[in-house]
Formats: C-alpha cells, sequence, structure tokens
C-alpha cells in the first residue's frame, strides 16, 4: 500500500514537473526546428498569389494588427511583448532565420493551423485566405525592429 | 400686324414653356441602390448580381461591430461603422463571379464572412 502511494506521488511529481513551462535546451530546440521545417508544417510549394506591392505589405500589416499583435508585437520581433521569452518555446522574432526559412507556403500553413508544440494557434476561419497571404506579404517586409513602438494593450 | 406679333408671342411662350418642360423633365437617370446588411458574420443578401459598365449605389449596413467589404478584382473597398452605414458609387468592369470579405477584423468568424459579386453583361 505504502508502495503504491509512493509509485502514485512520484508519477504526479514526474507529470508536475514535466507540465511546467522551462525553456527547451538548445538540443530540443535544433531537433524540434528540424521537425518543423522538414516534416510537421506543409505546404511547401505553395506560393503567394498577392502581388508584392506596398499596398499589400500594407494590408498585411493591418491584417497583422488585428490578430497577431499580442504575442508577436506590431514589429513582429517582440517589441513591448512581456511574455515573448517566457513562452516554451519561446515566441520567435519573425525577422528570424529560423522563421524566414520557412517557404510562402509553410507561413501560411504555420498561420492557418498553428504550430504544435508551441503557443501559436490555429487562425482558420478568423482570417480570410487573402488576409492571411497579406500577413505572408508584411512577415517578408517587416519594419525594423521597435520602429513601430509596443502593442497598445501593454501600454497601460 | 398685330395679330401676327400676337401669334409671335403665343408661339415663343409656348415654345420657351416646351423647352422649360423638356429640360425639368428628363433629369439623369438616378444609379440603382443595393443595401446590403452585415451582421457577424454574414452579409444579406449573401450574393448580388451586378451588370458591367452599369452605375449602382452600394449601401453597406452594420446591425451590430464596424464591417467592411472588399473585392481586390473590382477595386472595390468600403467600411461601415458600428450600428451605422457607408455608401459607394461603383461601377463593375468585368464579368465574372467574384468573392468579397469583410474587410474590418470582426470576430472568431470573420474569416468566413463572405460575399458573392455576379457581375453579367
Amino acid at each position: 500500500m505504502i508502495r503504491l502511494a509512493f509509485i502514485v506521488l512520484l508519477l504526479s511529481a514526474l507529470i508536475v514537473s514535466g507540465c511546467k513551462a522551462k525553456a527547451p535546451s538548445k538540443g530540443e530546440s535544433k531537433l524540434m526546428s528540424g521537425m518543423k521545417h522538414k516534416v510537421l508544417i506543409g505546404n511547401k510549394k505553395l506560393k503567394n498569389p498577392l502581388p508584392a506591392t506596398p499596398q499589400t505589405v500594407a494590408e498585411g500589416k493591418a491584417a497583422f494588427s488585428h490578430y497577431c499583435v499580442a504575442c508577436h508585437g506590431l514589429d513582429g520581433q517582440n517589441t513591448g511583448v512581456p511574455f515573448a521569452d517566457r513562452m516554451a518555446p519561446p515566441v520567435p522574432s519573425l525577422a528570424s532565420a529560423e522563421v524566414q526559412e520557412y517557404t510562402d507556403g509553410q507561413l501560411k500553413s504555420v498561420i492557418d493551423d498553428g504550430v504544435w508544440p508551441s503557443g501559436m494557434p490555429a487562425s482558420r476561419g478568423m482570417l480570410s485566405d487573402e488576409e492571411v497571404w497579406s500577413i505572408v506579404m508584411f512577415i517578408r517586409h517587416l519594419p525594423k525592429a521597435g520602429s513601430l513602438g509596443e502593442p497598445e494593450m501593454y501600454s497601460h | 400686324m398685330r395679330v401676327i406679333s400676337a401669334w409671335k408671342i403665343v408661339f415663343s411662350v409656348v415654345c420657351a414653356c416646351g423647352l422649360g418642360l423638356q429640360l425639368s423633365g428628363s433629369p439623369a437617370a438616378e444609379p440603382r441602390r443595393v443595401e446590403i446588411s452585415a451582421k457577424r458574420f454574414s452579409f444579406d443578401p449573401g450574393t448580388i448580381t451586378l451588370k458591367k459598365g452599369e452605375l449602382v449605389v452600394l449601401v453597406l449596413k452594420s446591425s451590430d461591430v464596424p464591417h467592411g467589404i472588399r473585392v481586390r478584382e473590382l477595386g472595390l473597398d468600403m467600411k461601415a461603422p458600428k450600428g451605422g452605414s457607408a455608401e459607394v458609387r461603383f461601377t463593375p468592369d468585368k464579368t465574372g463571379d467574384f468573392v468579397g470579405h469583410c474587410s474590418v477584423f470582426c470576430g472568431a468568424g470573420h474569416g468566413s464572412m463572405t460575399i458573392a459579386f455576379h457581375v453579367v453583361n
């Protein structure tokens, strides 16, 4: 009976410690990055149907500001997001090579379906295809980090 | 001589009145008004048929939050404020079936809020 209680206690401790949000190790990050780029995130060959014009970038920036700024900041580089580096894994800068190495189709897939395992949620149904593609265009033309200030929600 | 002058006056008055009637009786035809109601997360009607080259006035009325309609291929972009309305004069310049989307983020179903424009010759 005591042995059973001990095992239950040990398992509970393991589960609780396993659920704790902590930064992944370098090895875990490298492994997951490879998995995401090569296996988990599809639509590699999909092309952005929108023209690469300043207007499309501006539309993308507007759509981004409705849905993405809470976690990614106005500039897509986490400026002013207080919890960005406390998530597990941390919210990546969208200007980083890690993100920019995705194809346009993969970026759309990430926005549509989210990323597992991470805090990136799926937006399918919340944004139209056109808006998602315009966001992809904005991600390819991000402004200088910090140039847009921080999201209003974190200024109060 | 007096009779001729009188006839001239009558003739002039009749001509002037006729011209006046003609001018006031043929105002430019008002363009057709198409009213569209918007509420989370649908437009009513959901499909609108227009004629290529025919000027219409699109009236977008929102009964809740701000909404908009954007049809990139037709160059149509309009927004209505919360509980208010907006009008645009619009002439479709190509035929076909086009899908417009709500252009103002309005909540969880925003991405599926669409309206179809059927433009015919």
